[in-house]
This record gives structure tokens, sequence and C-alpha cells, in this order.
């Protein structure tokens, strides 16, 4: 029997050798200890007595420490999101009573050339604000990486944007990008370039809505990123420079291969949330417009799925639709996320 | 003092038992509201006088009135507290736009005719009862507020022109959509920056509204593709082809009313206060005359009991106190909410001169037109179901897509948002 510890933090087992010298030698077998005892021989009896000590008897603390957030979920998150599974083979109109309808809501929703429309919208602001975004992010964690003056600051700046009221940069985006009367569309003028409708054409509107994303989590993932650089050891970086490589070279041969799993992070995550894009929408073109609210502006070009989606259920109260919509999203955004996934993952094992 | 750990999470402790205890103490009490001497009553900011909502209190002091204004989506806040009796206020507010939406589930709300409205009635306008009366003649809204409509134009800019400039001869000659648009060519001419409208939603809005049929008839069919609705389309798009149409879609309307873009705005009698807001540097500038082609009315909201009302007599007498003409003549100076008794209509709150209009008495442009209001059957879907001529009518301002095309769009897409809601 060798000193290896099969349960984790208590090593128990009887030790053979002398306990001062095996101190560095079991770690390695650490990490597939619990799981695979492989061809180490142990009383059936032993293991049988360890597992439920590891259960919830044992861990009773930490379970009750991570609760809150599983209660809280389970209340205000999980049963909503199986509500609206419900909800979805119903017409309701929040107050009244509920009727039975199948797949009707489903059956509309194929036919409706709105929904699509938003799903449309909502890939092409999704695009335009995430690729940039991504690609501005890694550029600035290389650029804060090398730098070694205000490094707190330059972090502090990056991160700001990311917790500022959503609803107080739509508005300011909104007077910037104004038709007539914006800031843009003022310097544009003062250059003797005619002004841009930014808020009325259906291409500009979506290039506003992107900007303002882009604008928000560039820095938020500029962070993460410079997170995943200052895990690369430095050696890699001094031995590719003793090889002669250059700095793209370096970029390209160290600095990407080793940020993939960062690098998925943030794909992941940016197609989760960019792809629930409506409060940017919702602000900028006039919610509280009495005869045709949340419409999404200008021929409807700025109207997300999510917008959609709460302008049938709040404006229209045609809940059972809205549950329609959202699950049909949900499923397009699970698509999203497995391609991505498979993309990223394959490259991630090609070297 | 140092700060240390078993300190702050001591000092935390605390501070969410006091929290607690507290959130339970104020908890307590909605719960054992429903005792018949308090009532609570919901209403949006500006939705009702301040100041007569706080005489209330006075006036009956052998009731608690607990008043919320609450902010942000109230109909959606509302559908949430009608769920249980413990939620549920006791009076509330409901916007007109949403008072239809709410016809198929009067169930949920009192009939005010049996607490005594079917005697006050003759009082308040015939026809905005009707928008809160189902079929079978329930009554589940007293009328706060109306806007009758009306055509707010710059007098200077008129005079530039070479319009007329008189507030009556304006009416009197301006009386058609196509007179009026006439002038508009002539004053865009005349002052090329200037436009007519500032977009052909309103003017749309408006054509419908003084028809006495909207988009779904009392039988519930989807009726929006006869000939009243394309009439209205027809003339909603002329101001775009004459080129007279300024397609403001933004929040940019504020400084285009400011600085003379919109020679004319077509709106309600609240929509002066908008103005005032939007331009004050304008004031003395702007007249009212009456809309072309006859009155039409947007917004106006009501009261209801709900049916949880835990003394509904009381609720009644409050609500119809705070409602009568004298009371909604200071709503009218507080909020800007036009009476919806024609009583009111005589009382000095409403006959003065209004400085923001050069000293005109607006009531002899909006009190006429309130009382003439075609009465329209409009149904719970009404609201949905337009959506797709307004997401139109944008559609051919911001991407110049032809108007027959739009026309055709809209009908389509209306037809399936009837035919989501249960409309025939």
């Amino acid at each position: 029997m060798s000193s290896s510890p099969v349960a984790g933090p208590a090593p128990t087992g009887p030790s053979s050798g002398p306990a001062t010298g095996s101190a560095g030698q079991p770690a390695p077998d650490r990490p597939r200890g619990p799981g695979r005892p492989g061809r180490r021989i142990r009383p059936v009896s032993s293991r049988a007595r360890h597992r439920p000590r590891r259960g919830i008897a044992r861990y009773w603390p930490q379970f009750l420490a991570v609760s809150p957030y599983y209660l809280i979920f389970s209340v205000f998150m999980l049963f909503p999101m199986l509500y609206t599974v419900y909800l979805a083979f119903q017409k309701w109109d929040g107050i009244g009573e509920m009727e039975f309808v199948g797949l009707q809501q489903f059956r509309f929703l194929w036919d409706d050339p709105v929904f699509w429309l938003s799903l449309r919208n909502t890939l092409v602001i999704w695009v335009l604000s995430t690729v940039p975004m991504l690609f501005l992010a890694l550029v600035m964690a290389v650029l804060i990486n090398s730098t070694r003056r205000f490094t707190a600051f330059y972090r502090v700046a990056l991160f700001i944007p990311s917790i500022t009221s959503l609803v107080a940069i739509a508005i300011f985006f909104g007077a910037i990008f104004s038709n007539n009367f914006g800031l843009i569309n003022a310097i544009l003028q003062s250059l003797n370039l005619s002004a841009v409708p930014w808020l009325s054409n259906e291409w500009t509107i979506k290039l506003v809505i992107a900007a303002l994303m882009t604008w928000q989590w560039t820095g938020y993932n500029a962070i993460i990123y410079l997170a995943g650089l200052q895990a690369i050891p430095s050696e890699l970086y001094e031995a590719a420079k003793m090889d002669g490589a250059g700095p793209v070279r370096i970029f390209f041969g160290i600095t990407i291969p080793l940020l993939r799993p960062i690098i998925l992070f943030t794909v992941v995550i940016s197609t989760v949330t960019g792809l629930q894009s409506f409060t940017e929408p919702q602000v900028l073109f006039g919610s509280d417009a009495s005869t045709n609210p949340n419409s999404g502006g200008p021929g409807q070009a700025g109207l997300t799925t999510l917008l959609y989606f709460y302008h049938q259920a709040f404006d229209n109260n045609d809940f059972g639709y809205a549950a329609a919509i959202v699950w049909a999203f949900f499923l397009l955004i699970l698509l999203i996320v497995i391609i991505n996934w498979r993309l990223v993952q394959r490259k991630e094992r090609r070297p | 003092m140092d700060l240390s750990r078993r300190r702050f999470l001591q000092a935390a402790v605390l501070t969410a038992a006091t929290a607690g205890l507290t959130a339970a103490c104020g908890g307590s009490e909605p719960g054992g509201s429903k005792d018949s001497k308090t009532l609570k009553l919901w209403y949006w900011a500006g939705g009702m006088s301040d100041k007569v909502v706080a005489d209330a209190k006075k006036q009956f002091s052998d009731t608690t009135l607990k008043t919320s204004v609450i902010g942000g989506d109230f109909k959606t806040k509302l559908l949430t507290g009608l769920k249980t009796a413990q939620t549920a206020p006791d009076i509330t507010g409901i916007k007109g736009e949403d008072i239809a939406s709410f016809l198929p589930n009067a169930n949920r709300f009192l009939d005010l005719n049996e607490l005594g409205m079917d005697k006050l009635a003759p009082e308040y306008l015939s026809w905005k009862l009707k928008q809160a009366t189902t079929q079978d003649g329930k009554l589940i809204g007293f009328p706060i507020d109306i806007g009758p409509c009306a055509v707010y134009y710059r007098e200077d800019l008129f005079a530039k022109a070479g319009l007329p400039t008189d507030p009556a001869k304006v009416s009197s000659e301006l009386s058609t959509w196509d007179a009026f648009f006439e002038a508009g060519v002539e004053l865009h001419k005349a002052v090329p920056k200037s436009f007519l409208v500032n977009n052909i939603g309103a003017v749309f809005s408006m054509a419908v509204g003084q028809g006495t049929k909207r988009f779904i008839d009392e039988d519930n069919t989807f009726i929006g593709d006869q000939d009243h609705i394309r009439a209205a389309w027809t003339t909603a798009v002329k101001p775009y082809t004459l080129g007279i149409d300024a397609k403001i879609n933004d929040n940019t309307w504020n400084a285009a009313i400011g600085n003379g873009t919109v020679a004319t705005g077509l709106g309600a009698a609240w929509y002066a206060l908008d103005i005032q807001n939007a331009a004050p540097g304008t004031k003395g500038k702007w007249r009212v005359a009456s809309l072309p082609s006859g009155p039409s009315n947007l917004g106006g909201s009501f009261l209801c009991l709900p049916s949880t009302c835990a003394n509904p007599e009381k609720a009644f007498e409050i609500v119809s106190w705070m409602l009568n003409a004298e009371n909604q003549a200071r709503g009218f100076t507080d909020a800007a909410l036009f009476p919806t008794t024609p009583a009111a209509y005589e009382l000095p709150a409403l006959t003065g001169g209004d400085a923001f209009f050069g000293g005109q008495k607006t009531i002899e442009i909006f009190g006429p037109a309130a009382e003439k209001i075609p009465a329209a059957y409009e149904a719970p879907a009404d609201a949905a179901v337009s959506a797709a001529y307004f997401n139109e009518l944008t559609a051919i301002e911001a991407k110049g897509k032809d108007p027959e095309d739009a026309w055709k769009d809209a009908v389509s897409q209306a037809k399936q948002i009837a035919k989501r809601q249960g409309v025939k």
C-alpha cells in the first residue's frame, strides 16, 4: 500500500512509508484520487463508508452557504422559466381565464413576418457588436498588459462603462446620434459633410445600437483577457524572443493559443448577453409613445426579439404568444452557443 | 476605530435584522387593510391633480386614503396587483389607451352604475362613458379626463407665409385636410425649413379618431381593411407625398418644436403642456385652431374600482367628489387634465386666456370639440391591431417604402395580430 490518500482532505489511509518522505509525492496522484482508484487495491467497505460522508451530511455548512442563490434562482428564475413553457400552450391576457390552444401560438409564430424580422435584427446587431467588441478588447488587453504605469487607472477606466446605467447610456447615445440636433451630425456638418439620419435609417439604427453595446462591454472583456494574459508564463515569451519571433508572431503563436479557453468563455458570454439586447432599443425609440409603444423605431429596424416579446406580453397582453416567442428564441441562442463552442473547441485541439 | 471582521459581521446582522423587522411590520399593515376604513388609491404621476387628492384625504377624514403614485409601466403593475385581494388597490387609474383591453375582464371591476353613476351620467360626456362600458351595459370607469384634439400652429410662421392667423379664421378656412395640406405647401415654400406636420402617424391617428368605426367592430370582426381606414391612410400619406412632412420619429421632436422645424402640432388638449415644456422660448407665438374635418380624441383616463374594493360606496363617493366639475377644473389648472364634464367648461379655470397662446381662450376651440367627438366602438384588441398601421407609416418615412406596398403589409399584419387576439 502506498501512502497516496484516496479521500482528499484527510489522509487517513494506513501509511507504510515514512511521513516525511512522501510529502511531495502524492501530489500528482491527487487529482484523480477519488474518482478512479484504478489498480490500487482497497477494501470495498472502506469506500462505501467514505462516500456518504462526502455528501450533504458532511458538507452541510457549505451547502447552506450557497443555498440562498439557489433558492432565489428557483423562485425567480427557474419557476418562471418552467411556467413560460406552460404558458406557451395557452392563450392568456394576464388576468382572465387561460385557454389551452395546443401548438397554435407556434403556428402563429411561424407565419409572423415581424417575428422573423426581429430575429434578423437581433442577429445583425449581435454580429455588429460582438465581433468588434471582442477584437478591440483583445487589443486593449495586450496594450495594457505591456504598460507599466497607471495600470490601475486603465483597469478602472475600462471597467466603468459596464457598471454604468444602461438607460443613461442609451439616452446619451440617443442625444449624440440624434438626426437633426445630434453632436455627431453637428460635427459632420461643420466639416461640410452631409448629416446622416442615424436614428431613422434601418442600417444606421442597428449600427448605433451595436456601437452602444460595444462601448459598454469592450472594457469588461478586456479585463477578462488581461487576467488571462497575466497567467501566461513570461518564460514562453522570452523563449520566443530568443528564437527570433516578432511581436505579431508572438501574438498569434503564443498569446492567442494560450488564451483560447478565455476567448471561448467571452464568446459564449457575449453570445448569450448580446442576443438579449432589449433596453437599448427600448430606451432609444420612445417606449412611452401612447399610440405605438415599443415598436423598435422607424421601420422596426431596432426591434429585437426580446423587445418584440415584451411588446406582445406587456403592451398587447398576449402572454401565451410572448411565451412562445421566448422559447423559440431560447432554442436559437442554444444553437448558436453550441456552434460557437464547437468552433472554438476544435481549434483548441488542433495543435 | 478598527473595523474587524467580527464587528463588521455583527453590524451587518443587526442591520439586516432591523430591516427585516421593519419590513415585517410594514408588510403586516396592508394584510390587515381590508377593513372598510382604509382605501388604497393608485395612479401615475400627472394622472390626477395631486392637490385634489390631498384635499380628498381631508374631506373624507373618516377614511384613510392611502395613495401610491406608481411609476414605470402602470398597466403591467396593475395586472400584477389585481392578482390577489391583498395587493389590489381599492381605487385605481386606468389609462385611456388601456381601458378597452380591460373590458373583457369587466368582472374584475365593480359596475359603477350600480353605485349611482347612472344618476350622474348625464353630466358627463356620453362618448367617453361608452369607452368604459361593456357591451352588456356595465360601466367600469369614471372618466378623469379627455383629449379633445386641435391644431396647434405657429402664428408667426403662418403670417410669414401669408396664411390666415386668427384662430377663428384658421378654423374656418382650413376646415378640411386638403385645405390644411395646401396651406402647408405654401408655408413650406415661404419658410423652407418649416414643415407642416412632425410625422404622418399623427395624422393617421387623428383621421381614424374622426370616424365612428375603428379597426374592429362590435361583432368582433376585423374591419381594418375597409374604406374608412383606407381613407384615413390616404389622408395620412398626403403630407408625405407633398413634401410637408418633417418625418420626426425620435426624441428630436423637442428641438424641432422649439426652432420652427414643425409649424403645427396635431394633438390633444394636454399637448399644450408638451409644447410649453419643450419650447418655453416660443411663448406667445402659438395658437390653437379646430382640427380639419372634425373633432377627434386622443387619450384620457379613468378611475376604476376593482371588485375587491374594501368599501365600494365610500370609494365611489370619493371618486365622484374628486371628479366633480369644480375639482376637474382644478385638475385642468394643476395637471392639464381636460374635464369630462361640460359643466366645468364654464368655470374661470378654463375660460381664462392662456398667455402661452397669446391670451387666446383655448376653451372656445376645445369645449365645442369635446362635445362633438364621435362615439366609436373600441375593441379590446384595437390598440394591438393599430400598431401595424403605425409601423408601416413610419417605414414609409424611414425607408421610403412605397405607400401602396406599405398599406398591403399593414393590412396583412393587422389581420395576423387580430387573429392572434381572437378577432374573427
